[in-house]
């Protein structure tokens, strides 16, 4: 992978390489932007790549030609950029790796962080070397909750690919949580959402990180409006969370960034589940999966859905 | 004033004193988030080998969203009605070195200039701090670096240290030691005062030497690279200064109703786009660049020319919630190096 991205930083063909660089600990990656072939070896590939890099696509494409390191997962945005019309598939090189799955930071808890040394793939989960010795934690915990249910073995759009494809035996329902939350009584849905929205702190770290959210002006940032009050209220709170909910509705691909970065714990994908699994009853589709398809809810058959009022 | 100590089998008993006279707000657990809230006793409260708390005490002094006061509108004339002030005295239970320290450094933002903050000074002298150490720095935690108040605490009335089957109590004010007569506890020995060291010894050696930033900052550089750097992967959300117990920014909103309304204050951050945004439509922090280069200016330089302190306790949210690793201790190093390469 650094390889390819060092030809094609050489060839010129695109201008920069986004991908994965060493984070500030051991169990860190951050994002990086290369732009000189002699930096393409900072470019790492390891448990620690959890980002959603494809948040970075649109502005980057808009400068030229690009590559990125993508998971199997985080191709599905790329889809969902191509099918909005926000990318042109002819200015992204996708770089794709095979992906056994990513760290769940929390699996960590009992290990002190300050003391880990390295993280790396095993091939029972994930082996965390500290002064004290090695440790192996379970696939099932070691693995951030999407992977436990990823169906993907490989990348579903690709230039280049890395590693062999990935046979997958999905330990995890993606429903499993929102099932126990479909099982509940609406008020006890209702005092449940309730208590998860008063912990928000409207940092919209959820919304900054999603790939989905590219809109120029989000409906909270309008300076001299009233669509949401800033205030965080619980009221204000849901509404704010309903409405990103309803326009992420059949383009979010469910790569699990909201959840991971929200400060608060809240349980985001619960409500982005909860939104893929209607798309998928009422239109048979799931975002990510075919780059032709016009957006979900983004067009209108008039032969197939006729407009009552127009008769 | 004299340690003491209270076996943690009498500690439910203190608290439920403590209860009876004051508000109480300790860490909870909620959801797997370790918050500060309003407790009614023991049980309910995470202290026991809490780890770091989500969230700083910033919300219980200049709350998320606050009510300035209510109107309402009556023909042509207007009747204001200011908020009640509702606040008891409280305790607040379990507080960190770090954000206790940070709470130095926002009274001298908030009393710099006429008018000082009514609202957060009345919460200030109303609070009673009952602040709890660190046997067990985060890898993110950094306040060492930054000031001694780990060992020699401020802003603080007592400071609890865990021994295992006891806690180690120093009263740091007369309301302190007011707070220590509700329990039952005894004059701390020589075994306890060694076992307070050990505790204090272990945990300083996770943590980072005291470094200058407060001369070093003079000669940070404002078109240093870095900030083109960070200005590629930062994604301007406010993850980093909503969970800093130093900031302290908040916007002015309204919500007006048809014959009523209020005007309340909420927690702003110089990382959203349109924080400078004039009405002129000129923006002079229009890019990540210079959003992400205020930030650690205001921190570490803007904070020590105006008020000879640094603006960062150390507490390491930023680093531990930026969901792209930007890592300030990484930055100021950055910083650094051509500063003294100058
Ligand atoms: S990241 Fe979490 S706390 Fe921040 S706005 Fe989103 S849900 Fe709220
Ligand atoms: S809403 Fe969340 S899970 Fe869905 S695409 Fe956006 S960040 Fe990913
Ligand atoms: S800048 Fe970061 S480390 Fe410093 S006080 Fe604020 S949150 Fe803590
Ligand atoms: S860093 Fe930004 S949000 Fe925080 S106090 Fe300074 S200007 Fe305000
Ligand atoms: S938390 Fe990180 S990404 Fe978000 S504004 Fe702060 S530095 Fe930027």
């Amino acid at each position: 992978m650094r390889q390819k991205a060092k030809e094609l930083l050489e060839s010129g063909e695109v201008k920069v390489v986004i991908g994965y660089g060493q984070g500030s600990a051991p169990f860190k990656s951050t994002p990086i932007f290369i732009e000189k072939p002699e930096d393409a070896h900072k470019l790492i590939w390891n448990p620690t790549c959890v980002n959603n890099l494809t948040v970075y696509l649109r502005d980057a494409c808009r400068q030229g030609k690009a590559a990125i390191v993508v998971k199997p997962c985080d191709a599905r945005s790329i889809i969902e950029l191509i099918r909005e019309n926000q990318i042109e598939r002819d200015d992204v090189v996708i770089l794709a790796m095979s992906c056994p799955g990513v760290l769940n930071l929390d699996a960590l808890a009992e290990i002190d962080l300050a003391d880990v040394k390295s993280v790396e793939w095993h091939q029972n989960g994930i082996a965390i070397k500290t002064n004290a010795g090695e440790t192996i934690i379970p696939s099932e915990k070691a693995f951030a909750s999407k992977c436990l249910s990823c169906e993907l073995a490989e990348s579903p759009i690709a230039d280049e690919k890395f590693g062999e494809p990935i046979e997958r035996h999905p330990i995890r329902s993606k429903y499993a949580d929102i099932e126990e939350l479909e099982k509940m009584l609406p008020e006890e849905r209702r005092a449940y959402w309730a208590r998860q929205f008063a912990r928000c702190i409207r940092c919209y770290a959820c919304r900054s990180v999603c790939p989905g959210c590219y809109c120029k002006e989000c409906f909270t940032d309008k300076p001299c409006q009233l669509w949401v009050l800033r205030s965080t209220d619980v009221e204000s709170n849901w509404f704010f969370h309903f409405s990103r909910a309803m326009h992420t509705a059949g383009r979010c691909i469910a790569c699990g960034e909201c959840e991971r970065v929200c400060p608060m714990g809240i349980p985001l994908m619960r409500l982005n589940q909860k939104m893929r699994k209607e798309v998928r009853e009422m239109f048979g589709e799931e975002a990510g999966t075919n780059p032709e398809a016009p957006p979900t809810l983004g067009t209108f058959d008039l032969k197939k859905d006729p407009d009552p009022c127009s008769e | 004033m004299e340690a003491k100590v209270i076996l943690k089998q009498d500690l439910a008993a203190w608290i439920d004193a403590l209860v009876k006279q004051y508000e109480v707000i300790a860490p909870v657990t909620e959801d797997g988030v370790v918050v500060f809230r309003p407790v009614s006793g023991l049980s309910e409260m995470a202290i026991e080998g809490m780890v770091g708390p989500a969230k700083s005490l910033r919300e219980h002094f200049t709350p998320p969203t606050e009510t300035l006061f209510d109107y309402k509108l009556e023909d042509l004339s207007a009747e204001v009605i200011p908020p009640e002030n509702e606040e008891r005295h409280r305790v607040i239970f379990g507080a960190r070195a770090c954000d206790a320290a940070a709470l130095l450094y926002v009274d001298a933002v908030y009393s710099n200039v006429e008018p000082i903050d009514t609202a957060y000074f009345m919460r200030r002298e109303k609070t009673y701090l009952v602040g709890l150490f660190c046997d067990k720095p985060a890898w993110s935690c950094f306040c060492t670096e930054v000031g001694d108040f780990l060992t020699n605490p401020v802003a603080m009335d007592v400071y609890l240290t865990d021994l295992g089957n006891r806690y180690y109590a120093e009263p740091l004010t007369p309301k302190g030691e007011e707070l220590i007569g509700l329990g039952n506890f005894r004059p701390a020995d020589e075994n306890d005062k060694a076992a307070n060291e050990e505790i204090r010894r272990k945990a300083l050696e996770r943590l980072p030497k005291r470094a200058e930033h407060e001369t070093a900052c003079l000669s940070y550089d404002w078109d240093h690279p870095v900030w083109i750097e960070l200005a590629k992967k930062c994604l301007s959300c406010g993850a980093c200064a909503f969970l800093c117990p130093t900031c302290h920014c908040f916007d002015i909103q309204e919500h007006p109703k048809l014959k009523k309304g209020s005007r309340y204050r909420c927690w702003d951050t110089c990382q959203f786009e349109k924080f400078t945004l004039m009405a002129s439509g000129h923006n002079p922090r229009e890019t990540r660049k210079e959003r992400t280069r205020q930030r650690v200016f205001h921190k570490f330089k803007y904070s020590q020319e105006r008020y000879c302190m640094l603006g960062c306790v150390g507490c390491g949210r930023c680093i531990a919630a930026c969901p792209v690793n930007i890592d300030i201790r990484k930055v100021l190093e950055e910083l650094e190096k051509t500063a003294v390469a100058k």
